[in-house]
This record gives structure tokens, sequence and C-alpha cells, in this order.
């Protein structure tokens, strides 16, 4: 199976992940993970499991289902406490601050599941991630208002949602519905995306288009962390992969050495 | 005749109002309360007392009826708001279970099952306001500015946080929103406005006890908002129209034993809601049938 990792990497793989040719270890840590765990009850669900993202770069998550990926977004985020450990954002630890604050802080994410704001419309969607506070105007009166409004039609226009900008989410396509929750994380001033299986189900033009923006993202300064089971993803975007089994984090590193490692691929397959 | 229409007429705008406020935190925020009748309350109460004591002028008893109801609704939603939306829902229950009793034992402030007599005619700028159709422009303005303001607060930020809270409270907590104040906010302004109605009302009758503001008119006001149709202006209207009207509408059919109109009113009721849940979720005014927001 390791053979068949190799090869998509070899196929399809442009000169490196993202467009970063530099050695990622030289790279500022962003976001630094310590000693982090979770218990559910009995179950571990987060083994003691310590990770850098690192700026500038796509660090891709890998490993099979239950492996603890969405638990640890979720615990970066906010929106699970950790048993154990700490998760330090630009030097500052972000354990106990409600998830609001920590996305206020920097630290943006999508979800499997998407969780769109399904009843309002496309504009109001990436709209409303623009407003970090809620009063009733934002700051700036309509000069900055008209600049949100044009940020939203630039956002659109690169997702490929321009003409659905009325539309509820709730009527969108399958793959629209992806690129809307591309567009709200776009929207936001976020220097940390964790995007949860953003590509899944898409189809090759839509697959296509999406690694183009997060490449130009990331071009722009902007940090990725992406959870991903699709392989071609993994080969095509990654400037790191860590690969996580059973709560545990069993590797973290260059692409070439994750994905030419003979012993996770048997893990990642489920054949050991 | 004409009496009549006006009393019904009266009646409608209020509960319109009632409605209205209701579907500001279910239709926009997606907090279901069970305890709507209480705000109505103590905006009644607070109002004829203050009316009774202090003065009838409308511009001073409904402020002091929207505050009261206002910090009573934050005893109510700052624990029970960080809780998920089913445990809102059973914690507005314990209220209005817990309101009831307040209203029929707290003789000094209510005056107890019997209630409230003598409440003097509302006051605007001194001139008393007494004659039905006056009270009935008064409480149609209410209800209009209620619903600019709310028309006005779901088209901004505010609103539109709101709406996101409805629709993914995770997802607008990882867009950093606090979602907490947020919804705090929303049913506290949605008690506020809902003391209107209950001043409105404290001046109309110029009598009020417990019996007014039960379990029954929280039921009954949550179904005007359901069977209007959510997160519309007309919606919560015409379920204030509708549901006002089925009472006398039934009193009509002289085939219905006059006697048991109370219960055929409930069982109508109750048939409208789970129809209406199974074939228009989103209500009578919705624009898609299949459940709108």
């Amino acid at each position: 199976m390791s053979e068949q990792l190799m090869t998509a990497q070899e196929t399809e793989k442009p000169a490196s992940g993202s467009g970063f040719t530099g050695s990622t270890d030289a790279q500022d840590v962003l976001l630094e993970i310590r000693n982090l765990s979770k218990n559910f009850g009995g179950l571990q669900a987060i083994n003691d499991v310590s990770l850098n993202l690192r700026a500038g770069i796509i660090t891709t998550l890998v490993g099979p289902n239950g492996a603890g990926k969405t638990t640890l977004f979720n615990m970066i985020t906010g929106h699970i406490p950790p048993s154990e450990g700490d998760v330090r954002w630009q030097g500052e630890s972000v354990i106990g601050k409600a998830p609001w604050k920590i996305a206020r802080a920097g630290i943006a994410r999508t979800f499997q599941d998407l969780r769109l704001f399904t009843h309002m419309t496309v504009e109001e969607n990436v709209l409303t991630m623009m407003e970090s506070g809620s009063w009733l105007w934002q700051p700036g009166g309509k000069s900055r208002k008209a600049k949100r409004l044009d940020k939203v039609s630039q956002i659109l226009e690169k997702t490929g949602l321009t003409d659905k900008r009325h539309t509820r989410a709730l009527d969108l396509a399958y793959a629209e519905r992806k690129f809307l929750s591309l567009a709200r994380i776009m929207a936001t001033d976020s220097r940390l995306w964790l995007l949860d299986e953003p590509a899944s189900g898409l189809d090759p033009n839509s697959y296509n288009l999406f690694l183009q923006l997060l490449r130009e993202e990331v071009k722009e300064g902007i940090t990725v962390c992406i959870i991903e089971h699709n392989l071609d993803i993994v080969v095509n975007i990654s400037d790191r992969i860590a690969f996580l089994d059973q709560g545990k984090l069993l590797a973290d590193g260059e692409p070439q050495t994750i994905l030419n490692d003979p012993a996770l691929a048997a893990i990642y397959f489920g054949e050991r | 005749m004409t009496a009549y229409i006006l009393n019904l007429l009266v009646l409608i705008s209020v509960y319109a109002i009632l409605s209205t406020t209701l579907n500001f935190i279910i239709g926009y925020a997606g907090i279901f309360s069970l305890a709507h009748a209480v705000f109505f309350g103590i905006g009644g109460y607070t109002a004829a007392l203050v009316a009774m004591h202090v003065t009838p002028e409308f511009f001073v008893a409904v402020p002091v009826a929207m505050a009261a109801a206002a910090v009573t609704s934050l005893l109510l939603a700052l624990p029970a708001l960080r809780v998920r939306g089913e445990y809102f829902v059973a914690a507005s229950l314990g209220l209005q279970v817990l309101a009831v009793t307040l209203f029929s034992e707290w003789k000094s402030f209510t005056g107890g099952i019997g209630g409230v007599i003598g409440i003097p005619a509302v006051e605007l700028f001194g001139y008393p306001v007494y004659k039905p159709w006056q009270f009935l422009l008064m409480s149609l303005i209410c209800l209009t500015i209620i619903i600019v303001i709310i028309r006005t607060l779901v088209h901004t930020s505010f609103g539109r946080s709101l709406k996101a809270i409805r629709d993914s409270e995770s997802a607008a907590l990882a867009s950093g929103k606090n979602i907490t104040v947020i919804k705090t906010l929303s049913v506290v302004l949605s008690s506020a406005l809902a003391a209107v109605a209950g001043a409105l009302y404290a001046f109309y009758m110029s009598f009020i006890n417990v019996q007014s503001f039960m379990l029954d008119t929280s039921v009954l006001v949550m179904a005007m908002v359901i069977i209007g149709g959510t997160a519309t202006v007309s919606g919560p209207l015409l379920g204030a129209a509708l549901l006002m009207l089925l009472p006398s509408a039934l009193t009509y059919l002289s085939f219905l034993p006059q006697t048991e109109i109370g219960s055929i009113q409930q069982i109508v009721y109750g048939m409208a809601m789970v129809l209406l849940m199974i074939f228009r979720p989103g209500g009578i005014v919705s624009s898609h049938p299949g459940g709108s927001k």
C-alpha cells in the first residue's frame, strides 16, 4: 500500500505542497501544542500529543477514522477543554478561553459537517464572518460597510459563488456549500485556518479550484492545518504531515518521510 | 356590535405585540421560551401599580414596566442561556410556573388571585385615553413601532449574529460571536417589548389578575408565532388574528355545543399545530413550505 502512496505523490505533486520551498523546520511556530490529552470517560481520544504548526505552510493531519484529528481541532479552538496539556497561540496559552475569544485572536476553523448558517443567504454568511462584534452598527460607518461588501464580492468571485450571492445556503448544491464554507473562513482576518475535510466529495473541477485557492491564500501568508483523507490532496498540498492514530501522534515531518513509511501506510489502510 | 369588534381588534393588536416580540427570539434567535406570559404579566402589574400610585402617564408607566420585565428576564437569561436550547425551554417553563405562584401569592404587588382593580385610564401628555378606538389606535401605533424596531434590528450585524446562532451555535462561536451576550440581549429586548403589551392590556381592561398570565397564555402566543410563520413580519400578526378570532368564529357555529367551545378551541389549536408541522413547518406565512426561516 505504501507503494500506492508514493505513486500518487510522484505523479501529481507539484514542486512543493503549497509552493513553500524552504525547510519547514526553520519556520516560526505559530501554534504550539504541548502534551495535550483528552479523556472521554474511559476513552483516551488524545494521548500526550505535542505538535507545532509553523507559519505560512500547510500542515496536514492524517490518520484513520477515530484517530482524534477533529478532537484536536476542537481543543485548539476551545470547543472542548483538554484533560491535560497546553495550546499556545503566538506564545500565549489559549486553554480556558472561550471559543469566540480564540476565534477573534486569529484561529478560524471549518467543520466537517460544514455548519453553514443555512437559512441565511450566501452574502449574509460571508458578511457575518467579517463582523467580529455584534453591535447594532459596525464601526466605520458607510465607507467601512462598502469595503466589507466589496470584500464579500471579491471572495464570492474567487470561490465562484457570485451568482449565488442572494441564495440561501440551504438551497446550494453540495460543492457550492463546500466553497461557501471556504468563503466564510476567507472573510475572517485569521492567520491560522483549521480545515476539517474541506475537499471531501468535490468533483474534479471543484477540487482543482479548491487547491488553487488554498495555494493562493497560503502565498498571501495564511497558515493552514487541514484534516484530509483524500491522498491526492495530502500529496498535492502538504508541506508537513502529522500522522495520528488512536489519539497518539505517531509521526510529524516532511511529506516524503511520512508517505514513504510502510508502517504508517499499513495503519492508514487498516492493514496492521 | 361595533364595540364588540373594537374590543376584538384591541385584543388582537395586544396579542400581536406579544407574538411579534416572541417571534423575535423564536424566529431569529432560535430561542423557544415558554415564559412570555410572565413578561406580559410583569408589564401589566408594573404599569398598573405605577398608574395607581405614581402617575398614569403612558410615557412613565410603560418605560418602568419595560425596565421591570427586562431586569426579570435577565434572571432567566443569564443562567439559562449558557446551556443548549432544550434546557432553556425547561428553564422558561420553570420560570412560568414560579411566576404564576408569585402572581397568585404576592398580594401587595399583584392583588393575589383577586388581581388589581381600579387601574386608572392611561394618559398621553395629560390627556386620558379610555375610548376603545383610542386604545386601538394607541396599540396599533405601539405595534407598528415594535415591528419597525425588530425589523431594523434583524438587518443589523446584531440581527445577523442572532440568525447565525439560530442556524449553528458552534459555527457562530467559531466565527467570534459571544453567543451568551447576544442571546441574553435578545431575550431582554423581547421581554421588555412584551411588557408594552402587558401595560396596554392592563390599561385597557382596567383590571388584571393572574388568569391572563398563565402557561396557557405562553402556549397560545407560541402557537400564534408557529402557526403564523416564524421569522416573518406578517406571520405572527396573522397568527394572533387567527387565534384570537377562532373563539368568536366558533360561537357562530350553532351546531356546536356552546358550553364546550373552550375544549373545541383547544382541539382546533392542537390539530392546526400538528397539521402545520407536517405540511407547512414554516407556518402559514412562509415563502418556503418545506420550512423557511
